[in-house]
C-alpha cells in the first residue's frame, strides 16, 4: 500500500534533484528548470499531506493550484530576464553574471 | 557704610566707557578719549566719596560687600569688594595715575590713527586694575588679574605694525602667564582646603593656623599655596627670574609704560602679597623667600639700570629694582613700608616715565648718549623729571626718601645684617642711576641735532606738574596730625599700628649715600672730572655682564631652543607616530584591511548565494528540529 511516506520520499528526491540542479548547472535555463522541479516537489508534498490529513476538503489542492499559477508567472518573468541578459551579453552562463557584488 | 558701597561704580564706569568706545569710537573720534577720561574722573571723585565713607565708619577697619554671583555644585561664588585702607590707597593711586596718563595721552597720541582703540584698552585696563584692587574673593581677583594681563599685552603691542612691540607683547604675556598658572594652582589649593574663594574666610583660617589653633588649612598646603601665590606675584611684579618681560615692554607707547609698568599693573604683585599677608604670616619661611627674591631682584636690576643707555629701559630696570625693594620690605614684615613705597614709587615713576615720554616726544629718541642740555629747551619737563629722580633717589623731603627709610627700618628690625647692607647698596645705586639719567639728559651741552627740541604742550606738562606734587609732598604723610590722622603707620598696617620713628644712624647713612651718589654724578658724567673710560675699562667684565642683563635672556633662549623645542619636537613626533598613525588611523586602517579581505566572500555567483541560502535554511531547520520539535 502506498502511504504518505512514499509520497514524501518521492517529493524529497525530486526536491534534492532540483536543488542539485540549481547548484551545479551553469545555464540559466537549466537552473530555472531545476527550480521548477523543486516547486513541483513541494506541490506533491502539499497534495499528499492535504489528502492524507483531511480527504474531504480541498484546501491543500487549491493552494497547489495557486502555487502552479505563481510558478508559471515567475518563470515567465525569469525567462524575460534571461532573454534580456542574452541580448546584452550573448550568454546565459551564470558564471559571467556576477554583478551582484561589491 | 552707604558711601563705601558706591565703590563698585568705579570699575563699572570705566568698563562701560570701554563698551561705549568699542560701540561708537570708530564713528565719532573724539568720543573715545571723552568717555574714557570722563569715566576715570567719575572714578576719582568716587574715590573721595569712598574715603569719606571709610573715615566715617572706622578709618582702619575692613568691610566686605558681597553679592551672589552664581552657584556651582553647592559652592556659592560671590561678587564683592574689600574696602580697607590698603584698597583705598591703591584705588587712589590707580585712579589718579590713570587720569594723568589718559590726559597726557591726549597730546602724546593725538596723531595716532588708532586713538579710539588706545582709549578703549585704557578704559578696560583701568576697570580691571581697579577690580584687582577691590576683589574680595580669589576667583574674581584671578579674573581681574588675567584681564590686566590681557590689557598689558594689548597696550604693549599697540603698534602692532612693527615687529618689536609684537614680540615684546608676546614675551610679556607668556612670561606672566607662566607665573599665573602657579597663582591659579595656589588659589585652587586654598579653595580645596577652605572650601570657599572668600578672602575673608581664608585669612581667618590662616590666622587660626598662625596662632596654632584648629584650622581648615594645614601648614604644608598653606606653605605650598602661599609660595605659588608669590610666584604669581613675581610674574606680574617682574621679580627675578620673571623680570625679562618688563624691559622689552618699553617698546609700547610711553604713557602706557607710565601707567602699567610703573604705578599699576606691576605693583599688582606687591598688592597680592600685601593683600594675602595673613597667609604669608602664617608661614614665615615663605616670607624669607620673598625678601631674598626681592633683594636679589633689586640688586641685579639696579646694576642693569646703571649701565643701560636707553632712557626708558633705565626706568624699567629701576622699576624692577624698586619692586624688589617692596617685596624685600614685605618679606621683612614691613607691610606699611612696602605699601608706602609702592605709592611713593608709583607717583615718582609715573612722573619719570611721562617725563621720558615728553623728552622722546620732543627729540624722537630714547638714547641718553644722544641727549644733553635739555634743561634749557624744556624746563618744565626737566624740573619735574628732576623731582621724580630725587624722589626715587631718596633725597630728603622727597617722597621716596621717607618710604626708603621705612623699608630700611623694617629690614633692620627683622632681617640680618647682609640684607641691610644690600638695601643700602640698592639705595645708593638707585640714586646713582637716577642722577646719571637726569644729568645726561638735561645737563651738559645741547647737541646740534637737538637744537629744534622744544617744550611739550600744556596737556603733557600739566600731568607732569600734577604728578610732581605728590612726588614732592607725599612723604609727609608719615607724620600724624593732632586730629585723628596718626601718620601712615596708623592708617595702613597689618595687625599692629605703629608710629613713624626715624632711626638716626640708618637715616643718616642712607642720606649720605644718596647725596654722595647725586654729588659724584655731575663730575662723573657731565664735567668729566674723573676719567670715566678708565673706570669702565677697570670694570669692563662686570659692565658687560650687566649690559647683557646677566644673560637671563640668553639662558632662556638656550633653554627654549635646546630643551623646550627639542622635547616639543619629540612630542610632535610622538603625536604623529603614535597618536595619529596608531591611535587614530590605526583602527581605520585595520577596518579597511579586514573589509578588503572579507569582501572576497561576496562573489556575485548565483550558485554560491544559493548554497549559502540552502545551508542557512538547513541550519535553521535543524535548530528548530532540535530546540522545538525534538
Amino acid at each position: 500500500m502506498i502511504t504518505l511516506v512514499h509520497f514524501q520520499i518521492v517529493s524529497a528526491a525530486l526536491f534534492s534533484i532540483g536543488l542539485y540542479g540549481v547548484m551545479a548547472r551553469r545555464s540559466a535555463i537549466l537552473i530555472l528548470m531545476s527550480i521548477e522541479l523543486m516547486l513541483n516537489a513541494v506541490n506533491i508534498n502539499l497534495v499528499a499531506v492535504a489528502s492524507f490529513l483531511d480527504p474531504d476538503r480541498f484546501a491543500g489542492i487549491i493552494i497547489t493550484i495557486f502555487v502552479i499559477t505563481v510558478a508559471a508567472a515567475e518563470v515567465g518573468l525569469a525567462l524575460a530576464i534571461v532573454l534580456r541578459l542574452f541580448r546584452n551579453r550573448a550568454t546565459i552562463n551564470v558564471d559571467n553574471m556576477d554583478l551582484m557584488k561589491w | 557704610m552707604g558711601l563705601m558701597e558706591l565703590a563698585w561704580i568705579i570699575p563699572a564706569s570705566s568698563f562701560f566707557a570701554f563698551v561705549g568706545i568699542i560701540a561708537f569710537g570708530r564713528r565719532i573720534p573724539f568720543v573715545s578719549p571723552m568717555l574714557s577720561i570722563g569715566a576715570i574722573i567719575v572714578g576719582c571723585i568716587l574715590v573721595f566719596v569712598v574715603v569719606m565713607g571709610r573715615i566715617d565708619a572706622d578709618p582702619t577697619g575692613i568691610d566686605f560687600f558681597s553679592r551672589k554671583w552664581f552657584e556651582v555644585g553647592g559652592t556659592e561664588l560671590m561678587l564683592g569688594m574689600i574696602i580697607d585702607p590698603l584698597s583705598i590707597v591703591m584705588l587712589g593711586l590707580v585712579c589718579f595715575v590713570s587720569l594723568m596718563v589718559q590726559v597726557y595721552s591726549l597730546s602724546y597720541m593725538r596723531h595716532d590713527p588708532k586713538l579710539a582703540w588706545y582709549y578703549a584698552i585704557h578704559a578696560l585696563f583701568a576697570a580691571s586694575m581697579i577690580l584687582v584692587v577691590l576683589a574680595d574673593n580669589f576667583l574674581l581677583f584671578y579674573v581681574a588679574w588675567e584681564l590686566v594681563g590681557l590689557c598689558s599685552y594689548l597696550l604693549i603691542g599697540f603698534w602692532w605694525e612693527k615687529r618689536e612691540p609684537v614680540e615684546a607683547a608676546k614675551k610679556a604675556f607668556i612670561t606672566t602667564r607662566i607665573a599665573d598658572v602657579a597663582l591659579l594652582v595656589g588659589i585652587l589649593l586654598l579653595f580645596h582646603e577652605v572650601g570657599t574663594f572668600s578672602m575673608k574666610e581664608t585669612f581667618y583660617q590662616a590666622q587660626l593656623l598662625g596662632a596654632g589653633e584648629v584650622s581648615e588649612l594645614s601648614s604644608g598646603t598653606t606653605m605650598i599655596a602661599t609660595f605659588l601665590l608669590f610666584i604669581g606675584a613675581m610674574g606680574k611684579s617682574a621679580q627675578i627670574p620673571f623680570h625679562v618681560w618688563l624691559p622689552d615692554a618699553m617698546a609700547g607707547p610711553t604713557p602706557v609704560s607710565a601707567l602699567i609698568h610703573a604705578a599699576t599693573m606691576v605693583v599688582a604683585g606687591v598688592y597680592l602679597v600685601a593683600r594675602t599677608f595673613a597667609l604669608f604670616e602664617a608661614v614665615p619661611n615663605v616670607l624669607l623667600v620673598v625678601s631674598i627674591v626681592g633683594l636679589v631682584t633689586s640688586l641685579l636690576a639696579s646694576t642693569m639700570a646703571l649701565v643701560n643707555t636707553d632712557l626708558k629701559r633705565i626706568l624699567a630696570y629701576s622699576t624692577i629694582s624698586h619692586l624688589g625693594l617692596m617685596m624685600l620690605s614685605l618679606g621683612a614684615f614691613g607691610y606699611t613700608a612696602a605699601i608706602f613705597h609702592l605709592v611713593a614709587h608709583g607717583f615718582s615713576k609715573a612722573l619719570l616715565f611721562l617725563g621720558a615720554g615728553s623728552v622722546s616726544h620732543a627729540s624722537n629718541q630714547t638714547d641718553i648718549r644722544k641727549m644733553g642740555g635739555f634743561i634749557k629747551v624744556m624746563p618744565i619737563t626737566a624740573i619735574t623729571f628732576g623731582i621724580g629722580a630725587l624722589s626715587l633717589g631718596g633725597i630728603p623731603i622727597f617722597a621716596g626718601f621717607w618710604s626708603k627709610d621705612e623699608i630700611l627700618i623694617a629690614v633692620f628690625n627683622h632681617r640680618n645684617f647682609l640684607f641691610l647692607i644690600g638695601t643700602l647698596f640698592v639705595g645708593f645705586l638707585s640714586a646713582l642711576y637716577m642722577a646719571r639719567a637726569f644729568y645726561l639728559v638735561f645737563f651738559g651741552d645741547l647737541k646740534n641735532e637737538n637744537k629744534s627740541v622744544s617744550e611739550s604742550p600744556i596737556l603733557m606738562t600739566a600731568p607732569l606738574i600734577l604728578l610732581a606734587i605728590p612726588s614732592l609732598l607725599f612723604g609727609f604723610s608719615v607724620f600724624g596730625s593732632d586730629e585723628g590722622y596718626g601718620g601712615i603707620g596708623r592708617f595702613i598696617f597689618f595687625e599692629n599700628a605703629h608710629d613713624f620713628h626715624f632711626n638716626v644712624l640708618l637715616g643718616s647713612i642712607s642720606v649720605i649715600l644718596a647725596v654722595v651718589a647725586f654729588g659724584i654724578s655731575k663730575p662723573l658724567y657731565i664735567t668729566r672730572k674723573f676719567d670715566l673710560n678708565r673706570i669702565k675699562k677697570y670694570f669692563s667684565g662686570l659692565i658687560r655682564i650687566c649690559e647683557r642683563g646677566y644673560y637671563f635672556d640668553q639662558v632662556y633662549e638656550w633653554f627654549f631652543d635646546r630643551i623646550v623645542l627639542v622635547s616639543s619636537r619629540f612630542i610632535a613626533w610622538l603625536d604623529r607616530a603614535v597618536v595619529n598613525d596608531v591611535g587614530v588611523n590605526g583602527p581605520a586602517n585595520s577596518m579597511g584591511w579586514t573589509a578588503s579581505k572579507l569582501r572576497l566572500h561576496v562573489t556575485g555567483k548565483v550558485y554560491n548565494y544559493a548554497l549559502v541560502m540552502v545551508l542557512g535554511s538547513m541550519i535553521i531547520g535543524s535548530v528548530w528540529w532540535i530546540m522545538v520539535a525534538g
